[in-house]
């Protein structure tokens, strides 16, 4: 993984990194990413799932309730007139 | 009856080998009656009155308005929070040398490493008589410490504990499980935290926990697992073996060629999970607040987590973010997810012939701080290749502690079939008979 890379992927994944970050980060993941190039004989196609275990579906009709505190959750938020705020979207 | 400390005494320890992140304020009051029990709950469970942070500089603050299940089931059952134990930062790391809130110090040599991710719980349960500390594996991350402090570390069935409140690492990965210092806490509080609980669906598929004593007699040891170990684990390991022979448990060699695909398939779909659960973290709904509200979205979000986040996250972000990128997705994360079905299937395989698989928990004992400063990032993930395999797979384990090297503990490590963690309690209790445990004199 080169250093274009790197910064294209830290782009994508929302971070900034320095010049210092990229170089080292570009080395560690080029060393494993030959690592896992052992995935490359590891025989493909087969069965797989999103889970180790058989996962219930516990989909059902909406029920109102009151998980947690609205206000206590509003609280811990940057508030103005009621709102939440956040930065610009464009 | 285990002895609770008092909250001066428990802040004097934690000053030396910083195993909690937090103590709780009350325990004084706590100490006003005998409680049944006291517990930790690993810094990325929720729990009410205290932060819940793992071991991020991004979560600083962070103070959720609930209980994680497993800790409400505790208290439910009467035991008292003594506080939130340190943790490599959301998981990720083989020896909690990555917290925000400083570096564990193992209980036996305070020089050395407690082991990841769950090093403070481990260390807690090491040094306090009778302590249930909760922890969470996602790749290793209790039976790790386990080794590393001397402790059992029991990770369940994936699913078995309700993850309700669990500060997600890998969603497919994550497993709530005890670490203690004795066998027989394990089979008491399995139970009370174990359980289906409809906030978290991947619980509700579990049958019910069969704890009826059966004696082990047949153990499996995969040939892959002997490698690359140290000469002191070796020779543990060894001795082990010999004395569960003793027992009257019949070894058997097997050989399991997908282990070697095994650590590879474990770090790109942990990563990959990884890198998608802390996208949350932008300081909107999660995260510290950071610069200026003023700026575009996708400014303020880069600030907050260029700032916030470990060099050891960062890193495993961007492997994660790659694996997942078109063009890749097919090499590397659905590549991961059929050699998954291939470990299971051969686990299953074996269990068709012996009873549990067993392996070293770690290839070294607890390595010094010196000693893990010098190691590349590779030789950090490779150290997991014993703890990676049955987490991939999602199968129960346990690590014991089998001998001591130099007056420094190791494990071995169980695994069993899904769903049969009667199993390793069984052979924990039956391990422990005659054993001679060591625990450092730390907290008189």
């Amino acid at each position: 993984m080169d250093v274009d890379t790197v910064r294209n992927v830290a782009r994508i994944a929302r971070l900034r990194l320095s010049p210092e970050e990229e170089r080292q980060f570009a080395q560690d993941l080029e060393e494993v990413l030959a690592y896992m190039a052992v995935l490359d004989e590891a025989p493909s196609g087969g069965e797989h799932d999103f889970n180790p275990v058989p996962v219930h579906d516990v989909l059902r009709e909406d029920v109102e309730a009151r998980d947690v505190d609205a206000d206590g959750l509003r609280d811990s938020m940057d508030i103005y007139q009621d709102l939440v705020r956040g930065p610009r979207l464009s | 009856m285990s002895c609770l400390p008092t909250a001066d005494k428990l802040r004097d320890l934690n000053e030396r080998y910083l195993a909690f992140s937090e103590i709780s304020p009350s325990l004084e009051e706590a100490q006003g009656y005998p409680p049944p029990f006291h517990f930790s709950a690993k810094d990325n469970l929720c729990a009410k009155g205290f932060q819940a942070r793992a071991g991020s500089r991004i979560l600083e603050g962070y103070r959720p308005p609930f209980d994680a299940t497993p800790v409400a089931k505790l208290r439910a059952a009467g035991g008292v929070l003594l506080g939130k134990t340190n943790m490599d930062e959301f998981g990720f790391g083989t020896f909690c040398t990555n917290s925000g809130y400083g570096i564990p110090r193992n209980p036996f040599d305070l020089e050395r490493a407690c082991g990841g991710s769950s090093g403070g719980a481990a260390a807690a349960a090491c040094m306090l008589d009778g302590h249930i500390a909760l922890g969470v594996s996602t790749g290793g991350s209790i039976s790790c410490p386990a080794s590393f402090c001397g402790v059992f570390g029991l990770t369940p069935t994936y699913g078995r504990i309700s993850r309700y409140g669990l500060i997600d690492y890998g969603n497919s990965l994550d497993k709530v499980g005890l670490l203690v210092r004795r066998s027989e806490d394990l089979r008491r509080f399995l139970p009370i935290i174990s359980g289906a609980d409809p906030k978290d669906p991947t619980s509700c598929a579990q049958p019910p926990l069969r704890l009826e004593r059966k004696s082990i007699r047949t153990v499996a040891v995969p040939k892959q697992a002997l490698q690359n170990l140290s000469p002191e684990v070796e020779e543990g390991f060894e001795h082990a073996l010999g004395r569960l022979e003793e027992q009257g448990v019949e070894i058997m060699q097997v050989d399991m060629p997908s282990l070697r695909f095994a650590l590879s398939a474990y770090y790109v779909l942990a990563t990959s999970e990884a890198s998608t659960n802390l996208a949350r973290y932008c300081g909107m709904r999660f995260g510290v607040r950071g610069g200026s509200i003023s700026q575009h979205y996708n400014d303020f979000f880069t600030e907050v987590r260029s700032e916030h986040f470990g060099r050891e996250a960062k890193r495993r972000i961007l492997l994660g973010t790659y694996a997942r990128m078109v063009g890749y997705r097919d090499r590397y994360y659905m590549k991961a997810l059929s050699v998954r079905q291939l470990v299971i299937s051969e686990y299953q395989n074996v269990f068709g012939r012996s009873d549990l698989v067993l392996t070293p928990t770690m290839p070294f004992v607890a390595p010094r701080f010196s000693e893990i400063e010098k190691m590349r990032p590779l030789e950090a993930y490779q150290a997991d290749f014993l703890t990676v395999p049955p987490n991939l797979a999602g199968l129960p384990h346990l690590s014991l502690p089998c001998g001591y090297a130099d007056a420094l503990p190791m494990g071995m490590q169980f695994v069993a079939p899904h769903w049969e963690e009667g199993r390793l309690l069984d052979m924990a209790e039956s391990w422990s008979k005659g054993f001679q445990f060591r625990f450092p004199e730390v907290c008189r």
